[in-house]
């Protein structure tokens, strides 16, 4: 048998530069609608010395993830790489899933009747949906499935600065490990990481 | 023309940025919304919520779905139902405006209470078009609910406020414990009826509110910001919790309403249908009233 790593989203605060292309390339990428986006860089403390940073934060495939547990159609699943991913064609779109998250990852087009919430969306760490691998109806649902492909997710891959940084729980902590003791400052786990991974 | 067509376009770009700066969820608030996440300080909504709902909610609604017909079946068995001659005088205590307004709460009941438990037990539908169908007819029938529970609660507010003779009535359960027919010495409403009211009045709004912060998620209301001091998801996240335990009660007193109306009194039903009440059943359950159309001379 094989042993799954557990996937992990990292961004170091140090290296953000707010310039936005993670957001922008997963975007065009996956063909979301207008409205929506997966991924969002924001700053935080803004205006105060010594603490403003900035980092992007999208869906981290939390570990016990909330979403999961609160969804009433139960729509989720969790790979055994650890990512959480849901089936489009059951969500009814009831934002129960939002309120759950730590991120405020899941959003909603409205594209239902009456202008009421659709389906949610959420960054899929590029890995698709319960569909058919790389299907046509997969890909207009969910986006690219390029962990299907071997390659990277794209906002991890064209980050300029690699301060977006995805894989095994193992190589991110190394690399983390390794950022760190190289400024020889910033050891706490970067934004999210108790919230999702429990500081694991 | 070429001219146009730029000012078209950055008009589009504008528009875009506005809604990405506008939205109180993802734009520049989604800060706010995350970082009060589990903080000490703050209420822990966002963990209070989930734990509600992966672990109780449900339960509580399939308990209350069982639990509250059980105990009307085990009365139906044990009790019966109180059965008045329906050929004697009647009272005319309903007009067409009372009946409309109420038959419009009534049949607005009948579908988002089901439809709320196909959301509710939403994974044993299977999810998919048949809960998103539930969902929909459920947004879709407060519409009418929220139309009339004004008219509602005001027609029948003097009707409806306790008096001392509502104590005896809880002490003794309106006597529906026991098989004889009783006197009672109740107004037009008795204290059950009253309860009813607060609970579809006042919880009935309150399930609109919460349902429509649900439903439009996105909006912007700076006065319930400052009011509260909660963040949009946090509104949100107490909006759902409301909803739930609300629903609770709601869901209770209207399968208790329906039982009452149908079953333990044979044929109540019918007085909002017709507007005619029976001499027999006031003169027992609702002696005060009897008494009062008495003397007008009524019946
Ligand atoms: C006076 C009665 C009620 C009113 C006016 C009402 C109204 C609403 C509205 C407007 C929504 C938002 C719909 C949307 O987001 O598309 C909602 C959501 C919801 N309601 Fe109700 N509701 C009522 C009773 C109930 C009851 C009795 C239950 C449970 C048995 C229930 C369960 C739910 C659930 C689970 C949701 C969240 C899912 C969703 O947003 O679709 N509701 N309600
Ligand atoms: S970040 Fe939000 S949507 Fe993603 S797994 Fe965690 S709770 Fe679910
Ligand atoms: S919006 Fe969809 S995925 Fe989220 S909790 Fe509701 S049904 Fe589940």
């Amino acid at each position: 048998m094989m042993e799954y790593a557990r996937m992990k989203f990292y961004c170091d605060e140090s290296r953000c530069i707010e310039c936005d292309g993670c957001s922008i390339a997963c975007a065009e990428a996956h063909e979301l609608p207008v409205g929506i986006s997966r991924r969002k860089v924001i700053t935080i403390n803004e205006g105060i010395p010594g603490k403003e940073f900035s980092t992007s934060v999208a869906c981290m495939h939390c570990t016990d993830a909330p979403c999961e547990q609160v969804c009433p159609v139960d729509c989720f699943y969790i790979r055994e790489d650890g990512i959480v991913l849901h089936d489009k064609e059951k969500c009814i779109g009831c934002g129960y899933c939002l309120y759950a998250c730590p991120f405020g990852a899941p959003q909603f087009p409205r594209d239902g009747a009456f202008g009421a919430k659709g389906a949610m969306d959420k960054c899929t760490m590029c890995a698709g949906g319960p569909l058919e691998t790389n299907s046509e109806k997969e890909r207009h649902l969910y986006g690219q499935n390029r962990i299907a492909e071997g390659k990277v997710p794209l906002c991890a891959a064209m980050c300029s600065t690699k301060a977006l940084l995805v894989g095994d729980a193992q190589s991110v902590s190394n690399i983390f490990r390794a950022r760190v003791a190289a400024r020889g400052k910033g050891a706490n786990a970067p934004y999210g990481w108790d919230k999702a991974y429990k500081n694991q | 023309m070429k001219k146009y067509l730029y000012m078209f376009i950055a008009t589009l770009a504008l528009a875009s940025v506005a809604w990405a700066t506008e939205s109180q969820i993802w734009g520049e608030m989604r800060i706010q919304n995350i970082l009060g996440y589990g903080q000490e300080e703050s209420l822990k909504l966002g963990v209070l919520f989930t734990f509600l709902q992966s672990k109780y909610f449900a339960w509580i609604f399939l308990a209350v779905l069982i639990g509250v017909p059980t105990v009307f079946f085990v009365h139906y068995k044990l009790v019966g139902p109180k059965v008045f001659p329906h050929s004697h005088k009647k009272h005319y205590a309903f007009n067409l405006f009372h009946r409309t307004v109420h038959q419009i709460a009534a049949i607005s009941f009948l579908v988002l209470v089901p439809t709320g438990f196909i959301i509710v037990f939403g994974d044993f539908f299977g999810g998919g078009t048949l809960v998103r169908m539930a969902k929909n007819l459920h947004g879709i029938f407060t519409i009418p609910f929220a139309i009339v529970v004004i008219p509602m609660a005001l027609m029948w507010l003097k009707e409806a406020l306790f008096n001392f003779e509502d104590v005896k009535w809880f002490m003794i359960l309106g006597g529906y414990l026991s098989k004889e027919k009783q006197i009672i010495n109740a107004t037009q409403f008795n204290a059950g009826q009253k309860m009813w009211y607060w609970v579809a009045i006042l919880g009935g709004i309150t399930m609109i509110l919460s349902g429509a912060m649900m439903f439009f998620l996105d909006f912007k209301m700076e006065m319930l910001h400052n009011l509260t001091g909660l963040s949009q998801i946090d509104l949100l996240r107490v909006a759902a919790i409301v909803h739930n335990v609300m629903g609770f009660a709601v869901v209770a007193l209207f399968i208790t309403h329906v039982y009452m109306s149908m079953f333990a009194i044979k044929g109540a039903v019918n007085s909002i249908i017709t507007g005619y009440v029976e001499e027999e059943e006031v003169k027992f359950l609702h002696n005060a009233w009897y008494k009062k159309l008495k003397e007008k001379g009524k019946f």
